[in-house]
């Protein structure tokens, strides 16, 4: 009695971490909240985006690029250092466990280059395809607008 | 015994504000800027002491640039649009291209005007560029010779569709450059040092200050 009652318990702890383990495994959760492309003038040959990289999982993962058809999209970070501003490319960025990346003026921000204007106008959406080492591809429709900070 | 006393203060007040139609809180910044030759959006050679009588907001940067300067330009629009329309006449808002090469006075000028059709971009050579950089102690360095490979830095993730012909021609120059924001009272002398992060009605306010000097 007491044998197949510790059987069974066995065989009911198994189950149940069958079923738990999976979500209780270690994974990134990304979330790309808020982007926009700025509105650049029509003789510009770059502009910028801005918006919030989270990862709201339990493991970091790695931003390892950026494709759109609109625009060459680098991760860039805006340097400001005795009252200079210089640029600095970051190919591969990791978003740490429950944290974010804030892009915004001044600071990090998405470089576009090589700007495909006939579809960077004001109230246009282009589509930007995140590339995550452990989430893989993540596409979003952002909206392009005039600055307004 | 009070009243007196009050009106006494009230009338050194006074007479303190009639001394000094120049406002103390901001002197001058002794050699910091100084006269300069420019060339303008149409192409004409321009003195700086032609903006004598105007209140100057002095921006250096380039057209190339994504991040600082459209939103620097950004800034300036909302300043600008803080002042009234009597005080906007008063004011300029002069930006200084430190990449003459690639943003000749056309270019330059509709770069700008996207952000404000009143707003000054100068051109110029080289070494006119160079004089007024030295002038205001700014700088500007190519990322090419910090040690960045601009090509490498232009080309990390190829655009889906893209043209390779196109980007052969592509000859953009990134710089790192200086962001302070020079406001100039109405004799072109340099009297306080700003940034995109100064609030915008305090800004306003030492653009009035100036305007009513
Ligand atoms: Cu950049």
């Amino acid at each position: 009695m007491n044998k197949s009652w510790l059987i069974k318990l066995l065989i009911l702890s198994a189950l149940v971490a069958v079923q738990v383990l999976p979500t209780l495994k270690a994974q990134p959760e990304i979330k790309l909240d808020k982007f926009w492309v700025v509105l650049a003038p029509a003789v510009a040959r770059s502009t910028a985006g801005y918006g919030v990289i989270k990862n709201e999982g339990n493991q970091e993962d790695t931003l390892i690029g950026i494709q759109s058809n609109s625009a060459t999209i680098m991760l860039h970070k805006t340097e400001i250092k005795s009252g200079m501003a210089r640029m600095i490319h970051s190919p591969h960025m990791t978003i740490k466990s429950h944290s974010e990346l804030v892009l915004e003026p001044m600071s990090f921000h998405l470089m576009l280059t090589d700007l495909d204007m006939t579809t960077l106008f004001e109230g246009a959406e282009i589509i930007l395809q995140f590339k995550f080492e452990k989430s893989g591809d993540i596409d979003i429709a952002v909206p392009v607008r005039e600055i307004l900070y | 015994m009070l009243k007196p006393m009050l009106l006494g203060i009230f009338i050194f007040l006074n007479t303190l504000n009639i001394a000094s139609a120049f406002d103390e809180s901001l002197p001058i910044l002794s050699g910091v800027g100084g006269e300069f030759t420019a060339v303008d959006a149409d192409g004409n050679t321009i003195e700086s002491t032609n903006f004598k009588g105007s209140v100057i907001i002095l921006a250096f940067g380039y057209t190339n640039c994504a991040d600082v300067c459209p939103f620097t330009l950004g800034y300036l629009k909302r300043l600008y649009a803080g002042l009234s329309s009597d005080e906007q006449k008063k004011t300029r808002i002069v930006f200084v291209t430190i990449d003459p090469k690639y943003d000749n006075p056309d270019h330059l000028k509709k770069f700008i005007g996207h952000y404000n059709k009143d707003f000054i971009g100068l051109s110029g050579s080289q070494e006119q560029i160079d004089y007024i950089v030295s002038l205001y102690h700014a700088e500007y360095n190519s990322l090419a010779t910090l040690g960045v490979p601009t090509q490498n830095i232009r080309r990390v993730n190829p655009k889906l569709f893209a043209d390779s012909q196109e980007a052969k021609d592509d000859k953009a120059t990134l710089f790192s450059h200086t962001i302070t924001l020079y406001l100039l009272d109405k004799q072109g002398n340099t009297r306080s040092l700003e940034y995109t992060g100064t609030p915008v009605e305090q800004f306003v306010g030492k653009i009035r200050a100036l305007i009513h000097e």
